[in-house]
């Protein structure tokens, strides 16, 4: 089931090693992939990985929760509305999609160990759930129109947690996992004597976990005045997240009749493994960020799992399309301006872009479908969509330093898909889709400070 | 005060003697302090597992608290002599206490958290005739998760409050294409998914008061909950026997099943906690839980199943093949629950107290009233009377290195439910379970690590 590990740089791919960018697409998996997470990343162009100083940091690299130094408890709100078009023959045009919204909350704490250990450990917390549903798990059929990357995937439960330690000498290590469910199950139906009809459920939701290591480089070299490193160098690896929905419906003990059993299943999360690095720069009121993201899709098995299972012996059930996801490499970039303001307030305001090539090919396998008019096998267009985002992002936010222990940022993004065209074409039927829309969201938090 | 305690008692001995437990957590504990001492502790936690007994003490904590533990609860259930083989309740207990200031007012949040080792959580329904150990069999394989924020106001007063995250299903399952009646494996089917885990929080609130330096009152409310999983499939499949392009489909089946099923239900309660400290050291604890067992809704799935499947031509003899009818839908018969009182009491002695180290004995006890009626008819949830006697050790280190200039504890429980064996009798000779004897008892043991900064 693991597509071909091939990459796309056709643009780019010349001299700065730090941008390397896919050319003709883009992707996006759970909502922290898609939009970042905490009060600041966002805002920022999704960056982080050496810049993050606060519960962004459990996602972005946990190594830099280690430059957390007071406990905050962050909490808000975060939505996005979808317009996505898919416009062709057989092609709804617009596909409707159900806004995201939910609730981020952060959580930050230093850990007061004491001698060597002193102000060196911190843990955070990531944690967004939509407002209605902690998973949604929409597998369709594949000549349904979606844009399975990119539209439901944003409606998941996120939590991730992390650990940091400063180890001396401006490096710093940390360490963390993220969590998603599972939904597995069996339901039995079979006939009762007495002619009713009688079932035995057993659905599990197990837990699924990946791990994240990250790590951080204070610079040696132009140290400003008060000693303070000028320069940051950050790595971060998160592994394979997904979460699968397959329940088995076994009704083949109703009667006589050979029923086969039902094997529903899917992959209804999924997010590539993946490695940051990322570059950051502070002096004075400003912080520069900027780094690339590779995203391992080629390890992406689709969403969907054949519905009859052949076992051990050869059979002719259905089978899904297979597509050869790509390897994607993402840029950004992120600005930080702070405004001193009295009594150690401050304003500050944030902007950033980035580029998220897509992983699906620019042409689509076709797949197999029944058809009952003429009970033959018939070749049906592969609708799966996506297509590369250009995002701007920007944001702002107050410190009210001693005069309340509170602060709020907010921050927006814009997405927009770059227009393209998928060929969708069968045997006997060529067709393609040609794509484009655009993503807001948006994101405020308060945090508390105690 | 004595008077107080003694007054509690006897109005407790004398309404009580009915209870029961709920999740993992109201059966068997959180942490082994509390399970050590009953569960006894709604007014005198302080730690992590007052994100279960009660929020409001998470605004006692004194610093940054990190516990790790685990625990293991095995059943020995039987009826008839023979043992049920209930699933054990086994799995991480962990949490965290960061307690800090808000406007001057000690101010903490907490998170709370047991997983089980195999699952997250299980939903299982059994048709209601099958007799299964209702409250043990399947209801205490869940994961919990609390999370709260508690704030002192005032320096004898605690508040707190949090939720707890479960996540139900709903699911809308599409099957179609072909079926090969002769070798289903050869079917030309597809399926698409529409499902949600939905989110399902349910509350809880405590608060906490010091009457003197040596005794205290707690309030706890727990709100209720139950984890449906509603499941619809349609299958409109044509049905053939043997290889598409061989011949044509014989009939076509349309099936349209819908499956909801209630599960895990916690009924709401309410808890009184008392605890007093007679003299340094001593801690006599005395809690009486209120439980809303009258609202339960049993595990029983509700199908609904519709089948559409008309005879080919020439009929289904010729393919000796009996179909199936459209069945009848199945009654949910009401299951007879009862509200319970269930008193805990809890007893914590320092009975070591250096500079270095402390040490710590515990005991305590709790009974729980069956909560289900007789079950002399169709249904069988079985259940019987418990009595959980416990017993628990703790050792505190005093800034036991400059690494860790605050505490490190560890404690560790043991508790024995007994359910006495009795026998159900069946009101119907010909009842097909028969009547039964069901009894047993459950072995609950633990530890848990506690690193207090």
């Amino acid at each position: 089931m693991v597509a071909g590990r091939s990459m796309r740089f056709p643009w780019l791919r010349a001299a700065s090693a730090a941008v390397v960018v896919a050319l003709s697409s883009t992707a996006g998996a759970s909502p922290e992939d898609i939009f970042g997470f905490g009060p600041r990343s966002p805002g920022m162009g999704g960056t982080g990985i050496a810049s993050s100083y606060g519960a962004d940091a459990a996602y972005t690299n946990p190594a830099l929760l280690s430059r957390v130094k007071r406990s905050y408890l962050t909490i808000g709100v975060q939505g996005a509305t979808f317009d996505l078009h898919a416009d062709g023959a057989g092609l709804p045009g617009r596909i409707s999609v159900v806004a995201m919204k939910g609730i981020p909350v952060g959580v930050e704490v230093p850990i007061p160990f004491g001698g060597v250990l002193k102000d060196r450990i911190a843990a955070g917390m990531a944690f967004y759930t939509p407002s209605d549903v902690l998973l949604r798990a929409k597998i369709l059929f594949p000549e349904r129109a979606q844009f399975p990357l990119l539209a439901d995937r944003s409606q998941s439960l996120a939590v991730r947690l992390g650990l940091g330690a400063d180890i001396g000498h401006g490096i710093r290590v940390g360490a963390g996992f993220a969590v998603l469910a599972n939904l597995v199950g069996t339901i039995d139906i079979a006939a009762l004597p007495g002619g009713g009809v009688g079932a035995h459920v057993d659905d599990q939701i197990v837990a699924t976990y990946s791990p994240t290591f990250g790590a951080a480089w204070d610079l040696p070299f132009d140290r400003a005045p008060d000693g303070s490193p000028r320069w940051r160098v950050g790595a971060v690896f998160r592994g394979t997240l997904d979460a699968r929905f397959s329940v088995e419906v076994d009704a083949s003990k109703l009667s006589t009749l050979k029923l086969p059993v039902f094997n529903i299943a899917g992959l209804a999360q999924y997010d590539p493994a993946e490695v940051g690095l990322e570059v950051a720069h502070e002096r004075g009121p400003w912080v520069i960020a900027a780094g690339v993201t590779f995203k391992r899709w080629s390890d992406y098995p689709g969403v969907l799992e054949p519905t009859i299972l052949c076992g051990d012996t050869a059979c002719s059930a259905l089978t899904p399309p297979h597509i050869a996801f790509s390897d994607t490499l993402a840029p950004r970039i992120g600005v930080e301006r702070t405004f001193d303001l009295p009594r150690h307030a401050a304003l500050r305001a944030r902007a950033g872009a980035l580029y998220e090539p897509t992983p699906l090919p620019s042409t689509l396998p076709s797949s197999q479908a029944y058809d009952a008019g003429s009970q033959m096998l018939v070749d049906v267009p592969t609708r799966f969509f996506d297509a590369t985002r250009y995002v701007l992002t920007l944001g702002g936010g107050v410190d009210m330093g001693d005069i309340a222990p509170f602060t709020v940022d907010a921050w927006a993004q814009l997405h927009v898909l770059a227009s393209s065209t998928v060929d969708t074409s069968t045997a006997s039927n060529p067709s393609s889709a040609s794509l484009s829309g655009r993503v807001l969201a948006f994101g405020m938090l308060v945090g508390v400070r105690f | 005060m004595r008077l107080l305690f003694f007054s509690s008692s006897l109005l407790v001995i004398l309404l009580v003697p009915r209870a029961s437990h709920a999740n993992p957590l109201d059966a068997f504990g959180f942490g082994s302090r509390g399970a050590a001492m009953g569960g006894a502790v709604a007014a005198d936690v302080r730690d992590f597992s007052a994100n279960y007994y009660n929020p409001a003490g998470l605004a006692l904590a004194h610093g940054f608290e990190l516990s790790i533990g685990y625990v293991d609860v095995v059943h020995s259930l039987s009826m008839n002599g023979q043992d049920n083989n209930v699933d054990p309740v086994k799995g991480l207990v962990a949490g965290a206490v960061v307690p800090g200031r808000v406007f001057g007012a000690p101010f903490a949040i907490g998170v709370g958290l047991y997983i089980p080792d195999d699952r997250l959580t299980r939903v299982r329904a059994l048709p209601q005739s099958q007799p299964r150990w209702e409250l043990y069999d399947n209801r205490n394989q869940r994961l919990v998760f609390d999370v709260d924020a508690a704030i002192s106001p005032l320096p004898w007063l605690q508040l707190g409050g949090g939720v707890t995250y479960m996540a139900a299903t709903r699911a809308l399952l599409d099957i179609t294409g072909d079926v090969d009646a002769g070798t289903p494996t050869d079917s030309l089917l597809r399926h698409q998914v529409d499902a949600d885990l939905k989110l399902v929080a349910y509350p809880q609130f405590g608060a906490r008061v010091q009457l003197s330096k040596r005794a205290a009152l707690g309030l706890v409310y727990r709100g209720q909950f139950s984890l449906d999983l509603n499941i619809a499939a349609n299958v409109g499949a044509g049905a053939r026997l043997g290889a598409t392009g061989s011949g044509m489909d014989i009939t076509r089946i349309v099936l349209a099943m819908t499956s909801d099923t209630v599960d895990m239900f916690l009924p709401q309660q309410v808890v009184l906690g008392s605890s007093f400290e007679p003299i340094d050291g001593l801690h006599a604890n005395f809690d009486l839980t209120w439980v809303n067992w009258s609202a339960y809704v049993p595990p029983v799935t509700h199908l609904g199943v519709n089948l559409d499947l008309p005879p080919p031509p020439g009929g289904w003899a010729q393919y000796g093949i009996k179909p199936p009818t459209s069945p009848a839908p199945i009654v949910v018969l009401p299951i007879e629950m009862h509200d319970r009182f269930v008193p805990h009491l809890g007893l914590e002695w320092r009975a070591i107290a250096r500079s270095a180290w402390q040490g710590f004995l515990r005991a305590g006890y709790e009974f729980d009233k069956s909560p289900i009626g007789q079950q002399s008819g169709v249904t069988n949830y079985v259940d019987r009377d418990r009595h959980a006697v416990s017993a628990g050790l703790g050792v505190r280190l005093i800034a036991p290195s400059s690494v860790l200039p605050g505490d490190v504890r560890f404690d560790t429980h043991a508790q024995l439910s007994v359910l006495p064996t009795s026998t159900t009798v069946k009101t119907d000779p010909q009842d097909p379970i028969g009547d039964y004897t069901a009894g047993g008892h459950i072995w609950n043991v633990g530890l848990t690590a506690t690193v207090g900064f």
